[in-house]
């Protein structure tokens, strides 16, 4: 157990190392705008996503307090990471001119009736175990 | 009223952050980052091949295979690592007590560990943000993508072992400890089970979506696919247009220029054509995370580099009408060359090649990167 830790720990630093001196080797502009990106990164999730989401979740607890609150996670978790992950898409930002078939289909549309059919799910579990919970 | 203060590690009362759901997820989101990373390692060694390296043309779906897991490894990361991070977050308010304060041995090495995590979820976020904003097309940044991309992975992946490293004892009792405390004691909540379930769901919901450039039949489930070409056409990243070889491309004075040992040769479209043709069903494969395969219709190229006197086992050339850009041109390795489905294609899918597809003529091999696939062939030459 040892042995594979310092081994792990040791093929760790080298890896890290030498990504560091690739990332060296890049001239000043590209390593300045890495950097920059690295560090905007750890702020963007740490500062904003992080303390936003924990927000969230405590406004949840107090409107939500019964078990209805389950689904309204499930479907959050659920339509929150999907977005991020598609988010370029979303926007079309990589849009060519001449390629009509880059980006072309109707992602707006297919991500409303994901939503759509995301919060109808998470709606109608909330509803019925909203009620099971009201049943003596 | 109290004054305002930093948050500390004991202010997240939620049981669905901590170690338990940290392991769990890590111990998946650790997987996909391996996988990435190897895969992202066979595609940088084919762009950047050094010397002593042979890299297989068979099977021919090699590349196609390992770019797509590259992708959709990629991709599934983000629901993984947004919840692990979101278990871990009340470590970040970990401050060290008065005490410590004084003992400067274990501040360094909270300070050493604290530097390796932030590492690791830096170079972590970078990864998956300029990854997925590459295979859309999108660049908001002045840095080469494959270089920083590249460099970065080893980051990532040299952080992630120093990680697994410190924290190995502490994973294996983890994940030997039941997962969730007694239920009835929060009848009301999400148990930790239902919010890795979720994430697990959530993960593979993003690869479905996505995947359809890369795993066909997925094609029509897939609704953030990239590519909509009709017909399961081939994509294209770069039009004649934007290459700027319109006008060279469909110039009527246009020959293919071969260059060997036995000398030099120019052959028009209509010299080509005459030669022995072949058809062969190859992929067209993207790092960016989409295929797609097609019947191709030409010569094979080590045919041709025979004309000019090449050795069996010699690499070539190929350079593009192209002026520019880093894939102006190609080495291509003496084990590709003379793969017998290595061609100098002419045409695709029944019909003569379209110039966005690299008319008058194009290299099409097999388990060979797509921008390494060199489009608007203007000459070959073989190398001694």
């Amino acid at each position: 157990m040892t042995a594979a830790r310092l081994l792990i720990g040791a093929a760790g630093l080298v890896m890290a190392g030498w990504g560091v001196r690739l990332l060296l080797a890049l001239d000043l502009p590209d390593l300045a705008g890495t950097v920059l990106w690295l560090a905007g990164g750890v702020l963007l999730h740490d500062v904003l996503l992080a303390p936003a989401v924990a927000l969230a979740g405590a406004l949840l607890v107090r409107l939500l307090p019964g078990p209805e609150r389950v689904p309204v996670l499930v479907g959050a978790v659920v339509l929150g990471t999907l977005t991020l992950a598609v988010l370029p898409v979303l926007g079309r930002f990589g849009a060519k001119p001449d390629d009509p078939y880059l980006l072309a289909r109707p992602y707006l549309v297919s991500w409303l009736a994901l939503a759509g059919i995301v919060v109808a799910g998470c709606a109608a579990a909330a509803v019925v175990r909203h009620r099971a919970a009201r049943r003596p | 009223m109290r004054p305002p203060r930093l948050p500390r590690e004991t202010d997240f009362g939620s049981r669905l952050r901590g170690p338990e759901v940290a392991a769990r997820v890590g111990l998946w989101l650790g997987i996909c980052f391996l996988v990435a990373f190897l895969t992202g390692l066979y595609s940088h060694a084919h762009q950047d091949q050094p010397a002593w390296l042979t890299l297989p043309t068979r099977p021919v779906w090699t590349y196609r295979v390992t770019q797509g897991l590259h992708y959709l490894s990629g991709v599934a990361c983000v629901p993984l690592l947004l919840v692990k991070l979101f278990a871990v977050y009340p470590r970040l308010f970990a401050w060290p007590d008065r005490t410590q304060w004084r003992d400067l041995r274990r501040m360094a090495v909270h300070a050493l560990e604290r530097g390796s995590i932030a590492l690791l979820v830096a170079a972590s976020l970078f990864q998956l943000a300029t990854g997925i904003a590459n295979a859309a097309q999108w660049y908001p940044w002045s840095f080469s993508f494959r270089a920083t991309h590249y460099a970065v992975a080893w980051v990532a992946v040299g952080a992630l072992a120093l990680h697994v490293a410190v924290k190995l004892p502490l994973l294996r009792d983890l994940l030997r400890r039941p997962l969730d405390d007694d239920p009835a004691a929060h009848p009301t909540g999400l148990s930790r089970r239902g919010l890795l379930v979720t994430t697990y769901a959530a993960a593979g919901l993003v690869v479905v979506s996505v995947a359809g450039n890369a795993v066909p039949w997925l094609r029509r489930v897939s609704v953030f696919s990239l590519h909509d070409v009709p017909d399961g056409g081939i994509p294209i990243n770069t039009s004649a247009r934007r290459a700027g070889v319109t006008a060279a491309a469909t110039d009527a004075s246009y020959a293919l220029r071969l260059v060997g040992p036995g000398g030099e040769l120019r052959l028009t479209r209509a010299e080509l054509t005459a030669l022995p043709q072949h058809r062969e069903t190859l992929p067209i494969a993207c790092v960016e995370g989409w295929s797609a395969s097609g019947e191709w219709s030409g010569v094979r190229l080590r045919d041709l580099v025979s004309l000019v006197g090449a050795p069996p086992g010699a690499s070539v050339r190929v350079g593009s009408l192209q002026q520019a850009g880093p894939f102006r041109e190609s080495e291509v390795r003496g084990n590709v060359v003379d793969d017998p489905l290595t061609l100098v294609a002419l045409g695709l899918d029944g019909e003569a090649l379209s110039l966005d597809h690299g008319f008058p003529c194009r290299l099409v091999a097999p388990g060979r990167p797509g921008v390494l696939q060199t489009k608007w062939l203007a000459e070959i030459e073989v190398l001694t």
